[in-house]
């Protein structure tokens, strides 16, 4: 086993392994980055720096979410419609434990997160009930409770003690470097700790993994709990960036989030996917977003554009 | 069945009705058929024999126009034809049944029997379909299906019947048929059969692709054994052996199929004390020693995969007492099973052997990612070490190791869905339902070596199969099951095949 990636051997056809390698959707893909690329370097005032660094602030707060929706597209369980609402929750624990100190609030704010979506992942898991639809019982859940809890309203960090959050690490903005490092150690946990592997082999066949008596249930649990722990790193940044937590933080964020995911070629079905890719996805969306604010056009066509591109993504991945 | 030889003898000596001439067919660099010639005479019967990959399902395709071929000839009634999409080669009347079926279990028999006929005029009399669907059931001696009922009524021979039905309705002139008989029950298959050589007495020819070489020889005039992307023989059933047919696929002499029993008797190491499985199996009791293969056998549905299942902690609603190693193994706890040393290898290979999407390596050290906390790291160079030690002990090809698991045959599958569990001599007992289905002889072999090998290291096999022959072969004991229940349990060589059909159908018999 020197070359593990060699398929040249005289089993499979080269054209199976060719056929991997340049499909429609690959072309397609470098055909739409190039295209976008060109869009934004021909966009007046894309390449200024305070544009940048705005961009890269917000990519922050959707990427973080992205990489925890990927561990649950990983699992197999398509998707959560409750991430934005859970990020929301995780805003208002975090500035309301701000009070015991930074560090207390971030743990209260991840630990928050992860439990309460470890809570939806056993429900999906343990039961096998639909993905789709306990996220969203969820989410008007989340949401309901913590409106009649807040009355509706934010709560604001009147203090200097989340101050630290917002700096910059060099010339690299605070929320971004964040979200770069979420990206790599997600993907170490993916790629190199027994519990990544047992999440995917869970989300590509999840009977198989029962046959070998290795409870898929428990991975669906760390899959939804390690999405709301990166969930809640988003929380922990939005609100420190914009000195409150509210209800109003994770609105939309879980479409934004999905498109990520899906646009970075994680395969919607499970089993397939990484958090580079997740990442470049993020990124791809967030240039995207950028460029349709920068030429004027409004939120309605933001959004129609955004409904494209996922749509487009999910007809490309059909083989 | 003389007047049918006649008339499958003057068929030969009359022009073809299909011929094939000088097929080939290249995919990138691999020749998956070359200068492949075969003639099909009218009311002829001709099966197609290889091991996987000799290139039947290439041939197959290139006839019914899912592939093109690159060079070649296909005449039919003495006329060159193209088939540049199955749609033309439906429109010559050529149709082909695959393995999988695909009959709609809400419509019912007349509808499914209609589904997707091409020639339907848009308006057109109910009546008319009505007759000739009846027709057609008749032409296959299955006139008892009734034309109203549901399609998910019926059991899977009946759904391949109607299947069938389907392609002659719509005016099939050759039915090609690729393994039929895998999910058959042998009653089923029976059945098949005589519907089969039914449609040939009706002059209709049929192109038969089977792994069961004793299908070959009950139903089939003319053989035409592949190997590798060539015909390595074309010759008159009746000229064959059984050991000759299994020479010509394999190249070679088989050997022994099956490995020495173990005879040596000694304490129980396992056992299964009055297990209950509600609708599926009552008070079975069995008892295996170190270094016996055990085999629970009887048709489809006599509850022996339903007991193996339990023993794998897959079955939570059923009653009785398991023991392994003077441990006892807990009910509907799958992963306290493997932790007391009991693997499964399903029989369901793509469902819930193996994880196809995944490559060949991962599959073969999947339960490492199972017995390590969460949170270690995995050293991915040691596992693919690790992988390659089991490739070896399991007999697959190394160069295997990194393809896509689901493009390997199932043969290679099941190596690795067996070779994952005896590295780390954790493993005691093996659970198997069907080892070897859909599995060509060469493989089979393989595995059966695998499976001895792994009982002569002090632990026991226990197993479910409806294949009499392997039962016979493979196991040290067989314990044959009617309707949920052992009927009895037999050593090896206290057992014949007669023996053993009449335990599996009529059970009664065996009291008087």
């Amino acid at each position: 086993m020197n070359s593990d990636t060699d398929l040249s051997g005289p089993l499979r056809p080269s054209f199976e392994s060719m056929k991997a390698r340049i499909t429609l959707g690959n072309a397609v893909t470098l055909f739409a980055v190039l295209v976008l690329a060109a869009l934004a370097l021909a966009t007046p005032g894309f390449l200024s720096m305070p544009a940048i660094r705005s961009l890269v602030t917000t990519v922050s707060f959707t990427g973080c979410v992205a990489i925890g929706m990927t561990f649950i597209t990983l699992s197999g369980n398509l998707m959560s419609f409750s991430l934005g609402a859970s990020l929301s929750a995780a805003t208002l624990v975090f500035v309301a434990t701000l009070g015991a100190g930074i560090w207390p609030a971030i743990l209260a704010a991840l630990l928050f997160c992860a439990a309460l979506n470890a809570l939806q992942g056993w429900i999906v898991g343990y039961f096998r009930a639909n993905p789709i639809i306990v996220t969203m019982a969820s989410f008007a859940i989340i949401t309901g409770v913590a409106t009649s809890l807040t009355g509706g309203r934010g709560l604001y960090i009147l203090t200097n003690v989340a101050a630290g959050l917002k700096g910059n690490l060099g010339p690299v903005p605070g929320p971004f470097a964040a979200f770069a490092i979420c990206a790599l150690i997600a993907q170490l946990i993916l790629s190199r700790t027994a519990l990544g592997r047992r999440i995917v082999l869970t989300g590509t066949n999840p009977r198989a993994m029962l046959a070998m008596g290795a409870e898929p249930w428990k991975a669906v649990v760390w899959a939804y709990a390690l999405a709301g722990l990166f969930t809640g790193v988003a929380a922990v940044l939005m609100a420190a960036r914009y000195g409150s937590g509210d209800l109003q933080h994770g609105i939309g964020m879980e479409y934004s989030a999905i498109a990520a995911v899906l646009v970075g070629g994680t395969a919607i079905e499970g089993g397939r996917g990484s958090f580079l890719r997740t990442f470049l996805g993020a990124l791809f969306i967030a240039v995207l977003q950028s460029v349709l604010v920068l030429r004027g056009f409004s939120t309605e066509w933001q959004r129609f554009g955004m409904g494209a591109v996922v749509l487009l993504v999910i007809l490309l991945q059909r083989k | 069945m003389n007047a049918i030889r006649e008339k499958t003898a003057q068929g030969q000596s009359r022009d073809p009705l299909l011929s094939m001439r000088g097929i080939g067919k290249t995919y990138g660099e691999v020749r998956a058929l070359s200068d492949v010639s075969l003639t099909l005479a009218a009311g002829e019967i001709r099966a197609i024999c290889g091991e996987n990959g000799a290139g039947k399902s290439t041939l197959v395709k290139a006839l019914t126009g899912i592939v093109a071929p690159d060079k070649g000839e296909v005449w039919l009634d003495g006329a060159q034809v193209h088939f540049a999409a199955p749609k033309d080669a439906q429109a010559h009347g050529i149709n082909l049944v695959s393995q999988e079926l695909s009959i709609c279990p809400d419509l019912t028999v007349l509808d499914n029997i209609w589904l997707g006929a091409l020639s339907l005029p848009f308006l057109h009399r109910r009546a008319d379909l009505r007759s000739r669907a009846a027709e057609v059931l008749k032409r296959l001696g299955a006139e008892h299906i009734a034309l109203d009922g549901l399609a998910g009524h019926l059991s899977t021979g009946e759904r391949q019947l109607i299947e069938i039905a389907r392609m002659l309705a719509r005016d099939t002139r050759i039915l090609i048929l690729d393994e039929p008989t895998a999910t058959l029950s042998d009653k089923e298959i029976h059945v098949l059969m005589s519907a089969l050589k039914s449609l040939r007495a009706h002059g209709t020819s049929i192109l038969y692709i089977t792994h069961r070489l004793g299908e070959v020889f009950e139903l089939c005039d003319h053989a035409t054994v592949m190997r590798g992307g060539t015909v390595v023989a074309d010759l008159p059933v009746a000229e064959l052996t059984r050991d000759r047919l299994i020479e010509l696929m394999l190249g070679r002499a088989l050997g022994h199929m099956f490995p020495e029993h173990h005879i040596a008797d000694g304490a129980t190491f396992f056992a299964i004390d009055r297990l209950n499985v509600p609708g599926a199996a009552h008070n079975v009791s069995l008892s295996v020693t170190k270094g016996q293969i055990m085999c629970l056998t009887g048709q489809l549905g006599c509850g022996a995969d339903e007991v193996i299942r339990v023993v794998a902690g897959l079955v939570s609603h059923a009653n009785g007492r398991i023991t392994l190693d003077d441990a006892e193994i807990p009910l509907g706890r799958p992963e306290v099973a493997r932790r007391r040393g009991v693997r499964f290898v399903s029989g369901d290979r793509a469902e819930e052997g193996v994880f196809i999407d995944r490559p060949a390596w991962e599959n073969l050290v999947a339960p490492r990612f199972v017995e390590r906390g969460g949170a270690k790291l995995v050293q991915n160079r040691a596992l693919r070490g690790e992988a390659a030690m089991l490739a070896d002990r399991s007999t697959l090809a190394r160069h295997r190791l990194p393809v896509r698991t689901g493009d390997l045959s199932g043969g290679n599958q099941q190596k690795l869905a067996f070779g994952r569990n005896i590295g780390d001599g954790a493993a005691k007992l093996i659970l198997m339902i069907e080892p070897t289905r859909g599995i060509d002889v060469g493989a089979r072999a393989e595995i059966y070596r695998l499976m001895r090998d792994f009982c002569e290291q002090g632990c026991a096999i226990l197993m479910a199969s409806s294949d009499f022959a392997e039962v016979l072969g493979i196991a040290d004991v067989v314990a044959t099951m009617f309707r949920g229940e052992i009927v009895k349990t037999y050593k090896t060589g206290h057992l014949d095949m007669t023996r053993l059909i009449a335990d599996v159908t009529h059970p009664e018999e065996e009291n008087a």
